[in-house]
């Protein structure tokens, strides 16, 4: 239901800023640092948005997409240094291929739901830290892989600069893409999933074959930027690569920014991609930036849980809230007020 | 073909070390079938109990069994607060999916100021009888991993008594089975849910305690554990203490004998398997779980 509020204002302006933002940040980038975190905050925005494919639209809750940027990086890296592919056509066939192994992935993850899918998610990045850890001889185990660089001879900062490029070309790619599926009868399917799955099933949408295809278009999206990453670093190391964390911050990022908006995980992603690099700088190796993520994360969840954009157009969201949520949602709400009511009644 | 003796000696450490897992997937357990809760932060607590086990043993020189008497009530208080102040504050229609994240957000504060308080150096308690051993026809078991079974194994015995004899036992497993129900004949489910919260996260203060005896520690040794236990619940159905306790005790089982072939990396494989071959032949889980395919 494309609505008043979904028009140029939520859509057309915002993508005007953030390819004009993406245009002229290079070159506004005072040093090669700040660039190198610019790509690290694009490639997080990426992340993010291939996430909202599932998180967004079916409700799926995956804490495993680090798992398949990692398979991403790692399937470019030996694409490239073992069987000596050109280095963007081995970033092409790694995508295909972590799409083709979510295949079986999704068949079993989403078999379940809820609780059920978010352990096999998490599940997804500890067997794969465990295979790749271990795989020595061929992943280089923990003394990491180095992947070739495709320029060769160019410069730091241009390279940066580059990779800055390539990555906000892939995160409009990955944006445009979610806007056609949203306005999609596919999608509709999708939220419709997100909604209530036995009513969508019920009424005729092939839940199931609807969640394995978004599944792996997110998977393809995540290994490309996983892939990029790999290109763009040059080393890769399991531990860093098939980290629990890494999928915390995206769905950290989605939730914060708000899932069900276009630019909810961009949005999310530069607020905490931007506050990592910042924690690094500033706390170092420590572990305090577990504490403030885990705080950051906690907070987000317990008082913004539809995100920041929908928290901050309150007064417009009010309005909305009558067109376009589900029946299930307000009856949620209501229940849960009530029961509330009825607990301080008592107390 | 490994010798009789070898496999002897592995049934025995695996069923041992099943016996652990049984107890803390019983926490799990207990969380899921109380609120339809996944609870991340187990391990974590589990690590924090075993920290404050070789705390307790490192600074005041006593044995870290005694800490029991302060993590115990402690942990108790601990998840009657996470559940009253937390868990029952979140949106009913997305509570599963949020409890994770929460839990999640929880074990990272853990394990970051673990590190913070203790730094990343691993930790291991130094026992007058960590090293003793006995014989047993012709199998070595270390002393300590026995403890840390007869723990356990008194631990579940309690929690199985306190189940099926006692008034709370009778609301607790009310509460679980429907609480509107429970409600009904006069159970105050919140203060139940809020008590059963308390008693899985004591579970995992006996079980941290049981671990701290030989393993090393270090902050992010959790996710070794989050893993395994993950897998055990839902191969054993989720929401199901039998199933949870036979799943423990056969992957258990599984990784010691697997260790002998495969080296103790590979055999931890062993319950990725078992948690995909589940989910591709029998979502709900193999030991009667019934509640596991919805949430």
């Amino acid at each position: 239901m494309p609505s008043v509020s979904k028009g140029v204002f939520s859509y057309g302006l915002p993508a005007l800023v953030l390819i004009a933002a993406i245009a002229v940040f290079p070159s506004l980038a005072p040093n090669p640092y700040v660039l190198s975190s610019g790509v690290i905050v694009l490639n997080w925005a990426v992340l993010a948005t291939a996430w909202n494919f599932v998180g967004g639209f079916t409700g799926y809750i995956s804490l495993g997409h680090g798992a398949l940027a990692g398979l991403g990086g790692y399937a470019t890296g030996l694409l490239i240094t073992k069987a000596s592919l050109p280095s963007f056509a081995g970033l092409l066939v790694a995508a295909l291929l972590v799409a083709a192994l979510a295949v079986p992935i999704g068949f079993a993850a989403l078999r379940v739901r809820g609780a059920s899918f978010v352990i096999v998610s998490i599940a997804l990045v500890l067997i794969l830290l465990l295979v790749f850890q271990s795989w020595s001889s061929v992943t280089g185990g923990s003394r990491g892989l180095v992947v070739p660089r495709p320029f060769p001879g160019m410069l730091r900062p241009e390279h940066h600069r580059v990779f800055f490029f390539l990555y906000g070309g892939l995160l409009l790619l990955a944006l445009a893409t979610w806007w056609l599926l949203d306005r999609s009868r596919f999608g509709m399917g999708l939220k419709a999933i997100r909604e209530d799955e036995d009513k969508a099933e019920s009424l005729g949408t092939p839940t199931f074959a609807y969640k394995l295809t978004v599944f792996v278009v997110s998977a393809a999206f995540t290994a490309l930027a996983g892939g990029l990453y790999a290109l763009w670093f040059g080393d890769l190391d399991p531990v860093f690569q098939f980290s629990v964390l890494t999928g915390s911050y995206i769905v950290l990022m989605a939730l914060l920014g708000g899932v069900r908006n276009l630019y909810g995980p961009v949005l999310g992603a530069v607020v905490v991609g931007v506050a990592l690099e910042y924690f690094k700088v500033e706390f170092g190796n420590t572990p305090l930036h577990l504490v403030t993520t885990g705080l950051l994360l906690g907070l987000v969840v317990m008082f913004m849980p539809d995100g920041v954009i929908p928290s901050l157009g309150a007064p417009a969201k009010r309005l909305r809230k009558r067109q376009d949520s589900s029946i299930r949602e307000v009856t949620a709400a209501d229940l849960a007020e009530q029961r509330r009511g009825r607990t301080e009644v008592k107390s | 073909m490994p010798s009789g003796a070898l496999l002897f000696q592995s049934i025995i450490l695996g069923l041992l070390l099943g016996g652990m897992y049984a107890l803390l997937a019983a926490g799990l357990t207990l969380y899921f079938g109380i609120m339809r809760v996944v609870m991340i932060a187990h391990s974590a607590f589990l690590i924090l109990a075993a920290y404050l086990a070789w705390w307790t043993n490192d600074r005041l020189g006593v044995d870290p069994l005694l800490s029991l008497v302060v993590t115990v009530p402690l942990f108790f208080g601990a998840g009657v607060l996470l559940q009253r102040g937390l868990l029952s504050r979140l949106r009913p229609a997305t509570l599963t999916m949020m409890s994770v994240l929460i839990t999640f957000a929880i074990a990272l504060m853990i394990e970051g100021l673990l590190g913070y308080a203790f730094t990343g150096t691993q930790r291991r308690i130094r026992l007058g009888y960590g090293t003793a051993s006995f014989e047993l026809f012709g199998a070595r078991v270390a002393v300590v991993k026995l403890i840390a079974f007869g723990l356990a194994a008194v631990s579940l015995a309690a929690l199985y008594v306190l189940m099926k004899r006692t008034q709370f036992g009778w609301a607790l497993r009310a509460t679980i089975q429907h609480r509107d129900a429970a409600r009904l004949v006069g159970i105050d489910t919140e203060r139940t849910a809020g008590f059963g919260f308390g008693l899985g996260l004591a579970t995992a203060a006996v079980g941290g305690t049981a671990l701290s005896l030989d393993t090393t520690i270090y902050p992010s040794l959790h996710w070794h554990w989050i893993g395994p236990l993950m897998a055990i619940i839902v191969v054993g159905g989720l929401g199901s203490v039998p199933g949870a306790a036979a799943a423990a005790l056969l992957l258990g089982l599984a990784q010691s004998l697997l260790q002998i072939p495969m080296g103790a990396t590979w055999a931890q494989t062993v319950f990725y398997v078992a948690l995909f071959a589940t989910l591709a032949v029998r979502p709900q889980g193999f030991f009667g779980g019934r509640l596991a395919q919805r949430f």
